[in-house]
């Protein structure tokens, strides 16, 4: 397709890449959560609640260097401020491929590698290394984060097919029907897309309990989902549906004696995916927010279970915020760049096909 | 349109197994005895048919209900954080129209390469900007500043400005993409080069001429932008602890506040709906071709 050449040849390549390489690498975290995250995300310590981030060093307190990376051992110095004083007796150097908490890599590999973790001599516990230090419960926060990745770009693409589907169907329907049908169907669309979509997805939230597990949690965020976002994705199908229809291949194979089904499936709808899926890729970043939004209100999904929403949420306890800013905003510095990938690789696409 | 939406939301509610009187079931000092009789005083003995036209009846008259929670009338609760809501999203609304009206006249007025490259920054930056993470940024400079942290309930112009910024931010990437595209657009139409040819200067040329027509589909745009502005000031009022109708909803769904949340719904409905027509209004005003078609 010459849509695709003119894309190709554009000057705007390299964003184009850079936002694939951004938008792949949040996948790859997604997938290999587990093996990247060096601890259990539920686990909670009563001895560091709140931990700054860990020191990784190269020069010990004689001022020596060391090759090797290693940490000290942090200890709660001060219960009320939080502060927390280092142990420099003892070093713990950082290690590769170190094994801790046991997990099935892709559900059924089962593993207890992580990608690093902290070395220490046999039978005694080494010290645990936080990046990101630890919430107040003491769990540490960057494999949470890490999780918290996951569950957010898993929900996120489900919710999109779900809309997809219900909005391709309805408007390739719309796109077909007589007039008066057709009127009504985008009456419809319009309303849904001018109506305060949040605002409903959270009335209907309150027709479910508060508490729900993990999974029927982001099953019914897929289904909301899908059913409020599906009309900018009716619209543009019906648009293309249209413009199809006055083609003269259809008219050869309507001459031909073809049925409109059969028309519909294999000469409109093949030719119509590349622009559908530009705008699927589009929604990704809407439903993000909207996932994000909703567990950041408390009605999404909900603690222990990690998300981006509820990360953030956590984080207005003021006197933390003010302390380290970027550590507690770290899940929306996650949000921001994924979203900034996906607008960086889609945009110039949609521009040439509006 | 108005009338579907409480419909659905009101089934959604209804359907529900828990209601506000499920936490007090659960309490062993309180015998079935009140909770019928509570029931009965709310109303949640009778049918579900019953319970939508007594509600429908009562909101078409102007009478939300009373609150399960507080104890008062919804209308009274939602009408004082309807106007602080409508305060801030107005203000949003404004800031978004002046800046993205601002840059884009200006890409077309110098196409200078920088400054296309700067409006296309601002969109991708504003675009991919959660309002959530603004939001909390905010909040992390109120307190480095070591201004007083913003107390619920209380009303200061810093929260309003902040809080309008931010709701503004997602609005300044659409509204931005829009018109300077309309624009750029319009300024090759041959009615721009009549209007240079006449010897209008350039300012006019684009005020007066060019804007014209592509403000037809910037306000179908600005209309249908009103549920997102809402949706967002859900999140922004919470964070900034700005007490308006997205805050109020919340704190309904938290405490399953049937008719405070049916309220709020029917009144953020009634809003876009109002703002929709307002903006289908104004496109009439701008276009005279549209009139003769719509009748």
């Amino acid at each position: 397709m010459d849509v695709l050449l003119t894309r190709r040849r554009s000057p705007r390549n390299r964003a184009m890449i850079a936002g694939l390489v951004i938008v792949f690498a949040f996948y790859f975290i997604a997938i290999f959560a587990d093996f990247l995250a060096p601890y259990d995300y539920r686990e909670q310590t009563r001895q560091e609640p709140s931990a700054p981030m860990s020191n990784i060093r190269f020069r010990d307190d004689q001022g020596i260097w060391h090759l090797r990376p290693f940490i000290y051992a942090q200890k709660l110095a001060d219960a009320r401020n939080m502060r927390y004083d280092e142990e420099v007796t003892q070093k713990y150097p950082l290690t590769m491929f170190a094994h801790g908490r046991p997990y099935s890599l892709f559900g059924f590999v089962p593993s207890d590698t992580h990608l690093f973790g902290v070395e220490s001599a046999e039978g005694e516990n080494p010290p645990r290394l936080h990046l990101l230090g630890t919430d107040q419960l003491g769990r540490d926060r960057f494999s949470r984060l890490l999780l918290a990745i996951r569950f957010s770009l898993l929900v996120s693409p489900a919710g999109t097919v779900l809309a997809c589907i219900i909005g391709i169907i309805f408007g390739a329907i719309s796109g077909y029907a007589y007039s008066n049908v057709d009127s009504v169907m985008m009456g419809i669309a319009d309303a849904m897309i001018s109506l305060p979509t949040l605002i409903l997805i959270l009335a209907a939230r309150a027709a479910f309990p508060l508490e729900l597990p993990p999974i029927t949690a982001a099953l019914l965020l897929i289904i909301i989902f899908g059913l409020t976002g599906w009309a900018e994705m009716a619209r543009l199908t019906r648009g293309l549906v249209l413009s199809m229809k006055q083609r003269e291949f259809i008219i050869a194979a309507r001459s031909i004696g073809l049925t409109e089904r059969r028309i519909l499936w294999r000469h409109i709808l093949p030719n119509i995916t590349s622009p559908l899926i530009v705008q699927a890729t589009l929604m990704l970043p809407a439903f993000l927010l909207a996932e994000t939004a909703l567990s950041f209100l408390g009605v999404g999904l909900q603690e222990p279970e990690p998300s981006l929403g509820n990360m953030l949420s956590l984080s207005s306890d003021l006197v933390m915020l003010k302390a380290s800013p970027f550590i507690l905003l770290s899940p929306g510095i996650v949000i921001f760049l994924f979203v900034f990938g996906i607008r960086l690789a889609v945009r110039r696409k949609t521009e040439l096909f509006t | 349109m108005i009338l579907i939406v409480s419909a659905i939301s009101f089934t959604l509610l209804s359907s529900a197994g828990g209601d506000a009187l499920s936490t007090l079931r659960e309490n062993p000092q309180i015998s079935d005895k009140t909770i019928e009789g509570l029931k009965r005083i709310y109303g949640l003995d009778r049918t579900f048919a019953e319970r939508y036209g007594l509600w429908l009846f009562g909101a078409v008259s102007g009478d939300l209900g009373e609150s399960f929670v507080f104890r008062i009338p919804v209308r009274t609760i939602i009408w004082s954080r309807f106007l602080n809501t409508l305060i801030m999203s107005a203000l949003a609304f404004v800031i978004a129209v002046v800046i993205s009206f601002f840059l884009s006249i200006l890409s077309v007025r110098y196409r200078r390469r920088f400054l296309s490259g700067f409006i296309e920054t601002i969109i991708l930056l504003s675009a991919s900007t959660p309002r959530m993470v603004l939001a909390l940024l905010v909040l992390v400079v109120t307190l480095r500043f070591s201004m007083s942290a913003p107390a619920a309930g209380e009303i200061n112009l810093f929260q309003l400005f902040s809080g309008a910024i931010v709701l503004a931010v997602p609005l300044i990437s659409v509204f931005l993409a829009q018109l300077r595209v309309g624009l750029a657009d319009a300024m090759n139409e041959d009615f721009v080069r009549l209007a240079r040819a006449k010897g209008l200067a350039e300012w006019r040329v684009i005020a007066s001429h060019a804007l014209r027509a592509a403000l037809n589909p910037f306000l179908s745009i600005a209309g249908l932008s009103f549920g997102g502005l809402l949706g967002g000031s859900v999140i922004v009022e919470t964070v900034l602890g700005w007490p308006g109708l997205g805050a109020l909803m919340v704190s309904a769904v938290r405490g399953r506040d049937v008719p405070l949340v049916m309220g709020v719904v029917l009144v953020a409905s009634a809003a876009v709906w109002l703002g929709n027509t307002i903006a289908e209004v104004l496109q009439l005003v701008n276009d005279k071709r549209l009139r003769s078609d719509r009748g």
